[in-house]
């Protein structure tokens, strides 16, 4: 078998990328460790008013 | 005028995925508006049965609102 | 690969995320004002700060750059005035080990530098803003609650120019490529603009219109009805003139010219990341010429490093939807390296097992005062004694902050003291919050359906803040709605149903299903693979080279090797799908195969039905053998003695595309053109090539190609939908004639070789679409969940879609679909059950008439009609009920019920409204 594999994967950023590819990791039975430089999480999408084309809210 | 003006009584039945969450949004950007509604909160305004409203108006509402 | 050791600094917040109840007061306290980066510095906030409203986590941190404790060591006001005592200044930063099996680099993007900004008068004019600022300005939560004025006077701006490809398509500030997402929020901003002012007048200047994406043509088509102004130009510079800002350009004609507005908006590309460069090196990846992760074609999301994947900007320059794709892309990617030691790590939590509740309800009632949010208007004292004068309220009290853990703790205490079988909290929204509660009632012994909200936060006290008696009855009245439903609130079991067939059905088998097939079979699980030619690889087939070097047709027999090599995959070629029955998790297709029929289980579905080219008649196609497709040029130019033979080319684009028979943009074909161009070049450099284009949309790093092409003498000449290209036969030899609008003249040209870029259709899909429930958009191809958020999946539960049949896009695109349809597809099949929200439907048998229009209404196919003796009888697939309730509206028996939302629940709050009337 060579080294064992863990099951856990890290996440290197926690903008909209980040947050969900952590959460279908979560689904698919991986522990996630979700590293995010800043206080919170959201990354630019947080910051949007509204997203083209249908103009729905973003945050 | 003063107490004589007429303040409806408003009944809302607003939907969780929009006007529910547009409310919340309202509140969070400190919209201020006038405190006549009273809200319900349904999964879907489809869950809009004709009877809520006719019922609504049988207690005595002034007047029905329904956002989705 | 499967072994990683990651070291992570974590940085102090010195607020303890635990205690913290981001009540603000830290705050207020801090004498420390600095600029709100959240707001691009256009508001203010205070040393302690959260980023935004609705951050997560919610708690408060404190910015050590600003803080005079950290860098003076004096004040400390923070510490007492917080209530919590959450501030500690003792917190260091720590180093952490993290044992990991796989990494996901999804770091997103950088800025533009404020030097190339500068370029635009950016920080020496005040009122040139960048596409963020403006993007703040325009948000209704933003500094200015979405006015748009100007921050050097504070005047509403009235006339706004958009100047386009600023730190993108520009080779002076070293960014080559083109940053494909600032047209479309452009057009977004100037539109948003216009509703806050109709009055407003907005110019985009913009060199190309680069709004290629699935329905985007139709908002900037929006755009432009609305009366935005779309002017074709490269700005040259940004001068202050009086109190305007002056803008020189040259327009199509070739004339320089000035124009004046209010503000100018410099909707900034997408930079690499600051720190890709010690990103990589700690990675150990590769970086492009452009400093995002190096990726191929084919492999689209994987580093140079395997086990490590990346995901959104660091990719290439994308947009939203395109980033959540390839997050669940490289999600896929991960799992399949780690599929031996799936669920190896997770830990599940238990809980006390549920408390039988006895009869007669037993209601808590808790009204919080949210800091100052709700106190600072509400007399949260008075409607808690209220709440207490209510029937069958046994307990009732205030708390200064329902939310916070220790607050959470003292609920579970007084359910138990008391024994509470219901319980209401009267604070914020149960839309984030209802969550949270309902884990405390689970963690008291309560089913957590026991639990209901009154929203006397952002429905009331944060809405009537001027108004506080107002207010307090209002708070009173929501309260005895909440407590009228609560009374007849009922447990309801919390269901798992099993996924009985661990298995996937793929149809279609191009690229992109081949693709969702390998991953979910590497993810360990089976899969049939339904095609309904005779063979594998769709369009891959007929594409010779790519623009990026790889050889396609070496990767299709790899791919189609693996595929059919694969003990899991079964494939079945001339072969359709005729039914689906059952549901997520246990579905059933009837398939024909050339053997006769077949039945397959499974429990997802992946729809990769592809699409084709347009088959065109403009431009003398099919008539004159000098006219061809850029696919037929393609197969041309594989066979290099004839393509050196080829001189004088004339290509048109958007044929079929784009207003003609397609009103939709078909995304690959002017890369197609430029990959074309340059083949003809390397096998005849002295041919001569003119593009005829409406925008070139080579966006991305496909601009380097576009730049390569024009540097190589290959001309592009624009045109417009309403002045298309003429081409007529004289004498046995085309002709093309078009107008040039820089000499200002028609042109005529003779050239050997007319290649049309014909534009994507999909494939015949309605049959599908009806078998499936999912449906289409105007254009005939599959319409998504949610455009952004979902874009791999429908809104019938366990169907997933990718590739060519969810739009137009490149193969690159279609991979990546295809492999995020695969990861969000072995989601259910990875837990082995589906989770139902105990808010669905369920029908009372005896009651059902078997009228059926339950089953015509529902959105998500959830409702199936079974025969019961020799009745028809509707019944409730719980699994893909979303709860909605439209079938529960229109029942004529009312037969259905609504977990959570019942009749006699809704009633109750209504006659609850009526009893102070």
């Amino acid at each position: 078998m060579g080294e064992s594999k863990f099951g856990s994967v890290m996440v290197v950023g926690g903008g909209i990328a980040g947050i969900q590819a952590s959460l279908d990791l979560a689904g698919l039975g991986y522990y996630v460790y979700l590293i995010e430089k800043a206080g919170s999480i959201g990354g630019a999408m947080a910051q949007l008013d509204k997203t083209f084309p249908t103009n729905d809210c973003a945050i | 005028m003063g107490k004589e003006t007429f303040e409806p009584r408003i009944i809302g039945f607003l939907c969780n995925w929009c006007c529910y969450a547009a409310a919340d949004s309202a509140g969070v950007a400190r919209f201020q508006y006038p405190p006549n509604i009273r809200t319900i909160r349904i999964m879907c305004t489809g869950r809009m049965d004709p009877l809520f409203i006719i019922d609504a108006f049988s207690v005595g509402t002034d007047g029905v609102f329904v956002g989705g | 690969m499967g072994n990683f050791t990651a070291r992570v600094r974590r940085e102090p917040r010195y607020i303890d995320l635990g205690l913290c109840t981001a009540c603000g007061i830290c705050a207020n306290y801090c004498p420390v004002i600095i600029g709100d980066a959240y707001n691009e510095n256009l508001a203010l906030t205070k040393g302690p700060h959260r980023d935004y409203v609705q951050a997560v986590p919610a708690s408060f941190y404190i910015d050590p750059a600003a803080c005079l404790y950290l860098n003076h060591e004096t004040c400390q006001i923070c510490v007492s005035a917080c209530q919590a005592k959450a501030i500690n200044f003792y917190e260091q930063e720590e180093t952490v080990d993290l044992e990991v099996g796989a990494v996901i680099l999804a770091p997103g993007f950088g800025r533009i530098s404020e030097e190339v900004l500068s370029t635009y008068g950016y920080g020496r004019l005040a009122d040139v803003v960048t596409g963020m600022e403006f993007e703040r300005l325009t948000s209704a939560s933003g500094p200015t609650m979405g006015k748009i004025i100007r921050p050097s006077d504070g005047q509403h701006a009235h006339r706004i120019a958009f100047l386009q490809c600023i730190g993108s398509r520009d080779v002076s500030c070293g960014n080559g490529y083109c940053s494909s997402v600032c047209c479309m929020y452009a057009v977004k901003e100037a539109v948003v603009a216009k509703e806050h002012d109709p009055d407003i007048e907005i110019s985009i200047f913009y060199m190309d219109m680069r709004t290629q994406g699935k329905e985007f043509d139709y908002a900037r088509l929006r755009a432009k009805e609305k009366g935005v102004r779309f002017v074709r130009s490269r700005v040259a510079g940004v001068q202050e003139n009086g109190n305007a800002l002056e803008i020189s350009y040259v327009n199509e004609a070739g004339k320089h010219l000035k124009e004046s507005f209010d503000m100018v908006v410099l909707p900034e590309g997408l930079e690499s990341p600051g720190d890709a460069q010690s990103l990589a090196r700690a990675a150990g990846i590769d970086l492009n010429h452009y400093h995002f992760c190096s990726t191929g074609s084919f492999v689209p999301l994987q580093t140079t490093r395997p086990g490590i994947f990346v995901s959104g900007a660091f990719q290439g320059p994308k947009d939203v939807p395109e980033s959540v794709t390839d997050a669940s892309g490289a999600a896929a990617l991960a799992a399949e390296a780690l599929k031996m030691v799936r669920g190896s790590r997770v830990e599940s939590k238990e809980y006390p097992a549920e408390i039988d509740i006895g009869q007669a309800p037993r209601i808590g009632v808790f009204v919080c005062s949210c800091g100052t949010n709700v106190g600072g208007v509400v007399d949260v004292k008075a409607v808690a004694d209220y709440a207490a004068s209510l029937d069958d309220v046994v307990f009732a009290d205030m708390n200064l902050f329902s939310c916070a853990q220790n607050t959470q703790e003292a609920i579970t205490e007084k359910i138990s003291e008391n024994r509470l079988n219901r319980v209401v909290v009267a604070a914020c929204t149960p839309r984030t919050h209802e969550p949270l509660f309902q884990e405390t009632l689970k963690n008291a012994g309560l089913n957590p359906c026991l639990f209901e909200m009154a929203n006397i936060r952002d429905h009331c006290s944060w809405v009537h803040a001027a108004v506080p008696a107002e207010a307090t009855e209002k708070s009173k009245d929501l309260v005895r709605m909440a407590v009228a439903k609560a009374r007849r609130l009922e447990p309801l079991p919390e269901q798992k149903l099993p996924v009985t067939h661990k298995a996937a059905l793929v149809i279609g088998g191009g690229m992109a299903g081949m693709t969702a097939a390998l991953s979910i079979a590497g993810q360990g699980f089976d899969c049939f693979l339904v095609e309904e030619s005779g063979e594998l690889g769709g369009n891959l087939r007929h594409i010779r080279f790519m623009l990026s070097g790889e050889d396609p047709r070496k990767i299709l027999q790899d791919t189609e090797e693996r595929v059919r090599s694969n003990p899991h995959i079964h494939v079945y070629t001339n072969s359709s799908v005729e039914d689906v029955s059952g549901y997520v998790g246990n579905f059933v297709a009837s398939i024909r195969t050339p053997e006769g029929h077949e039945n397959l289980e499974h429990g997802v579905i992946v729809v990769a039905t592809g699409g084709k080219p347009y088959e065109p008649k403009q431009y003398l196609y099919g008539k004159s053998t000098q006219v061809v497709t850029q696919g037929e040029l393609e197969e041309r130019l594989s066979d290099s003695d004839e393509a050196k033979r080829i001189n004088n080319v004339v290509m048109i684009q958007c044929v079929g595309s784009r207003g003609q028979d397609l009103p939709y943009c078909s995304k690959i074909c002017c890369g197609q053109a430029v990959k074309n161009a340059l083949k003809i070049l390397e096998l005849n450099p002295s041919a001569n090539i003119t593009v005829l284009y409406r925008d070139m949309r080579t966006y991305g790093f496909m601009e380097d190609y576009y730049q390569l092409a024009r540097e190589k003498g290959v001309i592009f000449v624009h045109f417009d939908k309403e002045s298309p290209p003429e081409v007529t036969e004289k004498g046995g030899r085309i002709q093309v004639e078009f107008v040039d609008k820089i000499l200002d003249e028609r042109v005529i040209l003779e050239p050997d070789l007319l290649a049309i870029s014909v534009g994507i259709v999909p494939s015949r899909v309605e049959a599908l679409s009806k078998i499936l429930k999912i449906p289409l958009t105007g254009d005939g191809f599959f319409l998504e969940a949610h455009p952004k958020l979902r874009p791999v999946e429908f809104t019938v539960d366990g169907v997933y879609l990718c590739g060519l049949a969810h739009g137009p896009k490149p193969i690159s695109e279609s991979i990546v679909q295809a492999t995020a349809a695969a990861g969000k597809a072995c989601i259910p099949l990875a837990k082995g059950y589906v989770t139902v929200d105990p808010i669905v439907s369920s029908i009372d048998p005896d009651s059902c008439i078997g009228c059926g229009i339950c089953e015509s209404l529902c959105p998500y196919a959830a409702i199936k009609m079974i025969k019961v003796g020799k009745k028809k009888k509707a019944e409730t697939i719980s699994a893909s009920c979303k709860g909605c309730g439209i079938c529960a509206a229109h029942c004529p028996t009312l037969a259905i019920y609504m977990g959570g939302f019942t009749n006699e629940q809704i009633l109750s709050q209504i006659r609850a409204f009526g009893e102070e009337l």
